[in-house]
């Protein structure tokens, strides 16, 4: 493939600008956002998983169970109270109890008590059952493709708030993306968002960055074909949960849309921690229509953030197992080839890509 | 297993999609050379140029259709090509809050530039821009649908989302249903990759489309336009082989005590067993963007009156 279109016309043009002034602008930000991540549990650069050889389809899938145990407990706590292996009979239809058995050490997930969030939102609340049911069956899909080379549950950290120490991981999240000490992803309509906001385009990114490394053969396209669909679901809930913020406080008046330009210029850093020729930044936060594109030739006008992609050609960025560890665990590991732990997955994930 | 055998499943529709192309291939290449038996049969099997310049043509309808909703204009010449058809219609959508213009605006630019990559990624490749028709071929699908004779999807922003919902989920399923046919060559290319990606932001369009229809039919319960969008819908599953998830309108007395919830919404378009997204084959996506239904050698329609440029244009199914 050629390379992107700036390569081709070397003069800047207004896009390219643009994109040099944003980045600039977050190269400021990210001053404070580095100075955040060195607060965090590890400031690590782990270049582990990029240089595991010999991977599988297998390691591929158990990389995405992991992340799916961790998205599917999230949404299951906050629309009906109870883990995802736990029975309760406010499931609806589609939602079950979820298997979390398998290889690797099995571990259990930490959360405050009564973590079903008081929606006062309709919309929100719906939202969170048709997610919570969403992730669940990624979770059964991905452990009945794998079959008994499943991995475990891991130990996942779901706690934050005042009640719980700096050590929390939505606390550890919040203090490194400096929105403030403690943050409770389970108290209110927009702080479930908020907290949905930190998983999915990250789900995106590593969905993404996963496509390519399947093997070629039949199975492997099958599995494509899979992890092309999940990516599209993951996609879906970004853009879900990135409109009802923009609708809610659609010109920041309440701060929520600085809230995710804080999470993402976290993410950024910690993707570019792990490796340092990822695109500076690779995640973009919702803007009330403060960047300007040209349309159809015309004088710059200002648009919306819903999409979280690369402002030159709108495709949604990739990421690759390691970077996705760092984000996940808040830092990745101390030293190559040792395992990821940290934030969300206090004892790291299991599988190969850990 | 059930997983197992419905990817199984997935994997022969491909399989069996591709054996439709290659026996019709055969066909052709024997009514070519008369009755010598011994000639092999001809596979017509799709490069990842055909694939790419499927895409574009796809990414042109959807970028006249929104640069026009947002401006009033479409796509510059220098993004056309040096042969492009003519764009029937389009009209700017006026009397916007600015939230709303800013949407338009910026799905508008995300298309334009989807137009842009896949013309430089193909380089002297990339098909021109076919005859589009964003006008008549929305009165033709409302009626089809049952909505009404006429259909203006720049009459007000809440039409709009119903035009909008018309193209996304086909996006994404278009995509998907592509990404698996890439060559290895072309996924070591990064073709794979950028698919990948263009098709995450379509779903991210779609959701916003899906997001806001749920959220206005919530705040209104004589909201008008999800139920069209539900027609459309239904027309889509019918002409491209069901794959459809109707949007819904959620229930719920908030705020919520602690043993309630809502009803789920639907927002996501995905399989009910597993929560993948739909893949749609080429000839699927055709037949609804040709607005026509299912049957080999439709070439044109709808949005696309002279049909599509490049190698897949004609429904072998």
């Amino acid at each position: 493939m050629r390379p992107a279109r700036q390569k081709d016309n070397p003069m800047p043009n207004q896009e390219t600008r643009i994109l040099d002034n944003i980045i600039a602008s977050r190269r400021a930000l990210l001053v404070g956002g580095g100075a955040a991540v060195a607060a965090l549990a590890i400031p690590g650069i782990a270049k582990a998983a990029s240089t595991v050889v010999g991977f599988g389809d297998t390691d591929i899938l158990n990389f995405a169970l992991n992340l799916e145990y961790l998205e599917a407990n999230f949404y299951y706590l906050a629309a009906f109270g109870t883990n995802i292996s736990t029975a309760n009979t406010l499931y609806p239809t589609g939602a079950m109890v979820q298997g979390i058995t398998g290889t690797g050490t099995q571990g259990t997930v930490t959360v405050k008590a009564s973590p079903k969030v008081p929606f006062a939102n309709l919309a929100v609340a719906s939202y969170a059952v048709e997610t919570a049911i969403e992730e669940g069956k990624h979770v059964a899909f991905l452990r009945s493709a794998l079959g008994s080379a499943a991995v475990a549950q891991p130990q996942i950290d779901l706690t934050g708030g005042t009640g719980f120490g700096a050590t929390a991981a939505f606390n550890t999240l919040a203090s490194a993306a400096l929105i403030g000490p403690a943050f409770d992803p389970f108290a209110s309509d927009a702080n479930f968002l908020i907290g949905a906001y930190i998983f999915e385009d990250v789900g995106v990114t590593a969905y993404h960055g996963a496509a390519p490394l399947f093997t070629t053969g039949t199975t492997g396209k099958t599995y494509l074909a899979a992890a092309a669909g999940i990516l599209a679901v993951e996609a879906y809930h970004a853009g879900l949960v990135r409109t009802t913020i923009n609708a809610l406080d659609p010109i920041n008046s309440n701060g929520y849309q600085t809230l995710t330009q804080k999470v993402s210029t976290l993410r950024a850093a910690l993707s570019l921690a792990a490796l340092s020729t990822a695109p500076n930044p690779d995640d973009y936060g919702l803007t009330p229509g403060t960047i300007s594109v040209s349309l159809a030739g015309g004088a710059s006008v200002p648009r919306t953030q819903i999409v979280d992609a690369d402002p030159t050609n709108v495709i949604a960025f990739s990421r690759n197992t390691t970077q996705v560890l760092n984000i996940v665990t808040g830092g990745g590991a101390t030293t190559a080839g040792a395992k990821a732990t940290g934030v969300f997955f206090p004892n790291g994930l299991n599988g190969l890509f850990s | 297993v059930n997983i197992l055998s419905e990817l199984n499943k997935r994997g022969v529709n491909r399989r069996s999609f591709l054996a439709g192309v290659g026996a019709i291939g055969a066909a052709s290449a024997l009514a070519g050379c008369s009755s010598n038996g011994a000639m092999a049969a001809a596979t017509t099997t799709y490069t990842d140029t055909d694939i790419l310049n499927f895409a574009l043509n796809l990414e042109y309808l959807e970028a006249e259709f929104y640069l026009h909703a947002a401006t009033g204009s479409g796509l510059q010449a220098s993004d056309a090509g040096s042969n492009p058809g003519t764009v029937t219609g389009g009209t700017q959508v006026t009397g916007l809050s600015s939230a709303q213009q800013n949407i338009l605006n910026e799905i508008a630019y995300d298309e334009q530039e989807h137009v842009r990559f896949l013309r430089s990624a193909l380089g002297s490749a990339a098909v021109s821009r076919p005859a589009i028709d964003i006008t008549n071929s929305f009165n033709a699908l409302a009626s089809a649908a049952g909505i009404a004779s006429t259909f203006n999807p720049y009459a007000n922003f809440d039409a709009f989302a119903v035009g909008a919902f018309i193209f996304e989920d086909v996006g994404v399923t278009a995509y998907a249903g592509a990404a698996p046919l890439i060559s290895t060559a072309g996924i070591a290319a990064g073709y794979l990759a950028a698919a990948a990606g263009i098709m995450a932001v379509e779903a991210y369009h779609a959701a916003y489309v899906r997001t806001y229809l749920t959220a206005q039919n919530i705040a209104n319960s004589s909201y008008l336009y999800l139920g069209y969008a539900n027609k459309v819908s239904a027309l889509r599953a019918t002409l491209g082989g069901g794959n459809e998830t109707a949007l819904t309108v959620p229930t719920g007395t908030v705020p919520l005590t602690a043993t309630a919830i809502a009803t789920p919404s639907s927002i996501v378009a995905a399989t009910t067993a597993n929560a993948i997204a739909f893949a749609r084959d080429t000839d699927q996506v055709l037949h609804i963007v040709y607005g026509t239904a299912n049957g080999a050698g439709v070439k044109s329609g709808g949005f696309f009156p002279s049909g599509l440029n490049g190698n897949i244009s004609v429904t072998q199914s």
